[in-house]
């Protein structure tokens, strides 16, 4: 008996044609799909570091180029993504806070173990915070200081006990104070950890010979060997950076961290190099003296010069000041030129700054008018403080003398190295100082160190009880829309009273030789080559 | 001999005692709180007071002084601003600064003695003059200046050499003379002024002898008295120089390793004092101090040995 | 000499003023010496009249450009005209390398003299404290004061003329020694002349020379060390100019304008070579083994 084709036949055919169309799509895809090159394993990185950094302790570590160095061997609870999200690391999620935000449930990985073999747990966990906590020294305390207790459940789980509301602690978490350390190396070296540190992390640290090298080597112990490439990293501190430009184009360093701005023209047009272009978080300005007359901590008075005591005049001494030219002359335009504490690459910048005003250029007529207003004499003396004895420094103190000048107001300048800079500003002895932020994630960090009034890096010495209870109502609050809102009014208040004048936001460009695949750089600014490697 | 050299070794003693007091003076004399240097940029009292207890600043000073002192014997400089022992930074950069110094001495004989001898047999003639001027402007030469213009014409125009930086002998001996190349002839020239005049004088000196002038009565060839003397004054005129310009050959190692960014003692001293780093500056300042009064105790003795006359003269004062 | 001679009758004193004269003016480096530091020094005083713009006169639209009819020897990286900034870095210069000289001066030359003309336990401190301070290097010594101090002139200035110091203790040191010995010093002594005296009218006079050739000498030492100094941050503060700044700033811009580099260099060159041309003229004429 023969079948009739006819009813299956179109389904057939249908589902035949469908599986080519599949069959093509797929094919087409795979051809378009740009391959990633291949990459091969061994080899050494040699990264060319503009500063060196401090003590490898997560306790006691305070430069931003350290934290470099930890990225690589010294794992968190917590990371950053490249939106600058913040996601899990060592923990196995982020925390659980409780109704009254005082207790923050972390659970961890499991199956983790320290460079050292030893396991990571949550005992670890807890000896690390504690000793943030608690070590003499430690520059944490300040940073996670309303952690009140720390206790564990089993292993895997460590539970926080807040004295009061924190909503920044999570983006602490993905810094320093996030940073797990060895128990058995912790026990061995005590507060000399750093000599020999020991964390969670896809490399270990090998030597350090002082302001020259760091070497790290490939660890057997982490949990995601076979995405480590490199067998070794070798970080070279090369503190000039016309000399840094020249290794990274003789071969000597394969990455190059912040190039200088009269270099990167050359590195780009150079066919054998990939520059990274890092638009950061942190902020550069002036910050002026209005109330800081005995020292950050003490009680503030204002400290009555022209700057401190007429909002006019620190009005006209902003309007003076082109920030565009500013960026051309002394940064050959490549930073990003700024009125705010928030910058632009970061997730809170759009709703924080709507509709409040930031003026590019100068307006020396409106400088003029104010001054006349303040009722001050011109000309008026203002003693400018800068951060270092460099050439940059000293062209930046040039410019805004110039500009200055234009508007009556005389500027005298002063340049120290950068810690003596530090000293006169905790201690007050400056008019305006020329420091910057290298920028956090959570908004709170870029902010409420400065201006509030029990923050520690109030050099200012700026008081005002109503921005203070703003402040305190954000870190309070945990959604963002209600943060969103708090921090739009101090940035209203901070514009008006203007005890820090933002001029920029610090464009990092980095140098990659060709040679090496996956090197990256977030908004944070740090250089990520943990899991890079040499193409094949 | 014997006592000669034990006096000398005495007031060297002597020397690097006061040294050591006075670099630790003057290190407490930098503007600053030291503990709010070392602890960076906190102002937490407990933090300070916690930095001031581990490095001893609130001892007295003749105590913190005798425990430096006593440590330093031992070996340990203590710990710089980074935690990591001052000791083993400033013993794995000495070698460094070292193989710079050995190499512009070499350069400023090679430059230097030839010229002195060719000076000196040529008296008077245009080779005496122009030899002189170039030593002239050899000394008025900026040290950073010529090391900028060499930077500028083989780094950067012709990228012959590196502008900079540094690879040790060890891991690629070629690449280590290159990056050596430029400092080295910068600090050299300086060098071989100095020892083209000194040299040119002593010839003169020994060349106008009487022993002399009969050893050219006797008919031995000009050129076979000139090499002799040339040799022995040459000896004499390198200790003798390297013993009057030590403190200018350290200076100059210290500048030209900032031009060129070489990772040596010199550089790390300037570091040392532009960040404030207590601990390195005072061990890295004891160390030079002791380091020249040795080097000079060195240049004595082997000068005494080479000119006997000072040494049955009872020594210089 | 004969009785006959119709030749004015001149003063010991005049009669090698003048003989000195002659000799100098036999020697053509020296004179060049002479010439090209007035004029440096001339410059430095002059500078308001001879510099065509002021040292911190900007122009932000005119950066790095090559020298033309209005500029020179062209515009910095913040516009500013180069020729005038060298001859106002002069000042920086020349006041660092004189005033530093003096001040090294008027403070070893005494503590020197003492030194050698008393000798007994006053030579051995001083010549203890002298080698301990010789033990620091010039520029790590000046460095360190520098740091101490603060940055700015008149503290670098300072830090030169005291690492001078312990150098011209021992020269003061040495010429006294050697001229106590002299005959007319000793029959001064004899004849009963207080100590003072002694040292003004007989020691002091006869060290001036050796004194005023090494003063010379040591002035392009510090010229080259208050550049160092600026160009390591410590000396002059912006926007003062000072060649050594120059230098500085010059380094980032290797690449993009190398001449920026070449003049202030040559400045300081030209300065400390014509001051060494001079000193060494001198110390020729005034060497008692010279006949021309």
């Amino acid at each position: 008996m023969t079948r009739s084709l006819g009813r299956r036949t179109p389904l057939v055919l249908a589902l035949v044609a469908l599986a080519a169309l599949v069959a093509t799509a797929v094919a087409a895809a795979r051809a378009n799909a740009p391959s990633a090159p291949a990459i091969r394993n061994g080899g050494t990185l040699t990264i060319g570091l503009a500063e060196e950094p401090d003590a490898l302790d997560p306790t006691l570590a305070r430069t931003f180029v350290g934290r470099m160095v930890f990225l690589a061997t010294c794992e968190k609870l917590y990371d950053l993504d490249s939106h600058l999200n913040i996601v899990p690391q060592l923990a196995a999620s982020l925390p659980t806070v409780s109704k009254d935000k005082l207790t923050y449930t972390i659970k961890l990985r499991s199956g983790i173990k320290f460079n050292d073999g030893t396991p990571f747990n949550a005992a670890a966990v807890k000896e690390s915070l504690e000793r943030d906590l608690t070590l003499k020294g430690s520059v944490r305390a300040s940073e996670i200081s309303p952690i009140k207790s720390v206790s564990t459940q089993g292993s895997n789980t460590v539970v926080l006990h807040l004295s009061s509301p924190y909503s920044p602690l999570t983006a602490q978490l993905a810094d320093r104070s996030g940073m797990v350390m060895s128990p058995k190396a912790l026990a061995a070296e005590g507060t000399n950890f750093a000599q020999h540190p020991v964390c969670v992390g896809p490399f270990m640290f090998k030597d350090r010979v002082a302001g020259d090298h760091i070497t790290l080597v490939k660890s057997p112990y982490y949990y995601a060997k076979n995405k480590v490439h490199f067998a070794s990293i070798v970080y070279k501190i090369m503190t000039d950076p016309s000399a840094r430009t020249q290794a990274l184009k003789a071969g000597d360093i394969q990455v190059e961290d912040r190039i200088q701005a009269t270099d990167v023209p050359s590195i780009q047009k150079d066919k054998n190099f990939q520059t990274i272009k890092s638009v950061t978080i942190g902020y550069q300005g002036l910050t002026l003296n209005i109330g800081n007359k005995s020292g950050v901590g003490k009680p503030y008075s204002n400290v009555g010069t022209p700057i401190a005591k007429s909002r006019d005049v620190r009005a006209a001494f902003e309007d003076a000041l082109d920030r565009t030219t500013i960026n051309k002359v002394v940064f050959g335009g490549l930073n990003q030129p700024g009125c705010f504490p928030i910058a632009p690459s970061s997730a809170w910048f759009s709703a924080v700054t709507k509709g409040l005003p930031c003026n590019l250029h100068a307006n020396d007529a409106a400088a003029k008018q104010l001054i006349k207003a303040s009722g001050i004499p011109t000309p008026i003396t203002v003693h400018l403080l800068l951060g270092g004895t460099d050439p940059v420094n000293a062209r930046l103190g040039q410019v805004i003398q110039a500009m200055e000048k234009q508007v009556g107001i005389n500027v005298s300048i002063e340049a120290t190295d950068f810690t003596t800079s530090l000293n006169r500003g905790t201690s007050g002895q400056f008019d305006t100082y020329a420091v910057g932020w290298s920028g956090r994630v959570d908004p709170d960090g870029n902010i409420y160190s400065f201006v509030a009034t029990p923050g520690t890096l109030n050099y200012s010495g700026y008081s005002n009880p109503r921005l203070d209870y703003i402040l305190n109502g954000a870190r309070k609050s945990l959604t963002t829309k209600s943060r969103d809102t708090l921090y739009h009014a101090a940035l209203q208040v901070i514009s008006t009273d203007k005890p820090l004048i933002y001029l920029y936001y610090p464009v990092d460009y980095f140098g990659v030789s060709k040679k090496v695949t996956g090197v990256q750089a977030y908004g944070d600014g740090l250089i990520r080559a943990q899991f890079a490697g040499y193409v094949k | 001999m014997g006592g000669f050299l034990l006096r000398k070794a005495g007031a060297a003693l002597v020397v690097v005692f006061c040294a050591s007091v006075l670099v630790f003076v003057g290190v407490r004399a930098l503007p600053g709180d030291p503990a709010i240097a070392l602890s960076g940029e906190s102002n937490d009292p407990a933090v300070l007071a916690a930095v001031r207890h581990e490095y001893g600043l609130d001892r007295p000073l003749p105590v913190q002084y005798a425990k430096w002192v006593w440590r330093a014997l031992q070996g340990n400089l203590g710990l710089d601003d980074r935690r990591l022992p001052v000791a083993h930074t400033i013993v794995s950069r000495i070698p460094i600064s070292l193989e710079l110094a050995l190499l512009s001495v070499l350069v400023g004989m090679v430059i230097g003695i030839p010229a002195g001898v060719i000076a000196a047999v040529r008296r008077g003639k245009p080779s005496d003059h122009a030899a002189t001027t170039f030593a002239l402007v050899g000394l008025s030469l900026p040290h950073f200046w010529l090391g900028l213009l060499m930077i500028i014409v083989f780094a950067v125009d012709l990228h012959w050499l590196p502008s900079g930086g540094y690879v040790s002998f060890g891991a690629h001996p070629i690449s280590n003379l290159e990056h050596m190349a430029m400092p080295a002839i910068v600090l050299g020239t300086g060098l071989s002024a100095v020892l083209m005049r000194q040299m040119r004088s002593s010839m003169l000196t020994s060349l106008g002898a009487d022993y002399v002038r009969t050893a050219r009565a006797k008919g031995l060839s000009e050129w076979s008295v000139v090499c002799k003397h040339a040799f022995r004054n040459s000896l004499i005129t390198v200790t003798t120089v390297v013993g009057l310009q030590l403190g200018a050959l350290i200076s100059g190692v210290v500048i030209t390793e900032v031009i060129f960014v070489i990772p040596g003692f010199g550089h790390l001293t300037i570091d040392a004092i532009t960040a404030r780093d207590y601990t390195t500056i005072q061990g890295v300042v004891l160390v030079t101090a002791t380091g020249y009064v040795l080097v000079n105790l060195l240049v004595d003795v082997v000068y005494s040995l080479l000119n006997p006359r000072i040494r049955v003269s009872g020594g210089s004062a | 000499m004969s009785y006959v001679d119709v030749a004015p009758a001149l003063s010991p004193r005049a009669r090698r003023r003048r003989i000195l004269r002659r000799r100098f003016l036999r020697r053509p480096l020296a004179v060049v010496g002479l010439v090209v530091a007035l004029v440096f020094v001339l410059g430095a005083i002059l500078a308001p009249v001879v510099a065509p713009y002021s040292a911190s006169a900007t122009d932000f639209s005119s950066v790095l450009g090559p020298p033309s009819s209005n500029h020179l020897l062209g515009t910095d990286e913040l516009g500013r005209d180069v020729f005038s900034r060298i001859v106002w870095g002069s000042r920086a210069s020349i006041e660092a390398g004189v005033l530093s000289v003096l001040l090294a001066m008027v403070v070893a030359v005494p503590i020197g003299l003492a030194a050698g003309y008393f000798r007994g336990w006053i030579d051995t401190v001083i010549a203890r404290l002298t080698d301990v301070l010789l033990a620091f290097p010039f520029l790590i010594l000046a460095v360190g004061l520098a740091a101490i101090l603060g940055p700015s002139l008149s503290n670098a200035t300072l830090a030169l003329g005291i690492g001078a110091v312990p150098a011209l203790i021992r020269i003061a040191r040495g010429e006294a020694l050697a001229l106590r010995e002299e005959d007319y010093v000793r029959a001064a002594v004899a004849n009963g002349a207080g100590e003072l005296r002694i040292i003004a009218r007989h020691v002091l006079p006869n060290m001036l020379s050796t004194l005023i050739v090494q003063g010379t000498v040591l002035i392009p030492t510090a010229i080259i060390g208050e550049a160092v100094l600026s160009y390591l941050g410590l000396g002059v503060q912006p926007p003062t100019p000072s060649w050594g700044v120059m230098l500085s700033d010059a380094q980032s811009y290797l690449t993009q304008a190398p001449r920026l580099a070449v003049y202030p260099g040559l400045a300081i060159f030209l300065c400390s070579l014509s001051f060494n041309l001079l000193g060494d003229g001198l110390r020729d004429i005034l060497d008692p083994r010279t006949t021309r």
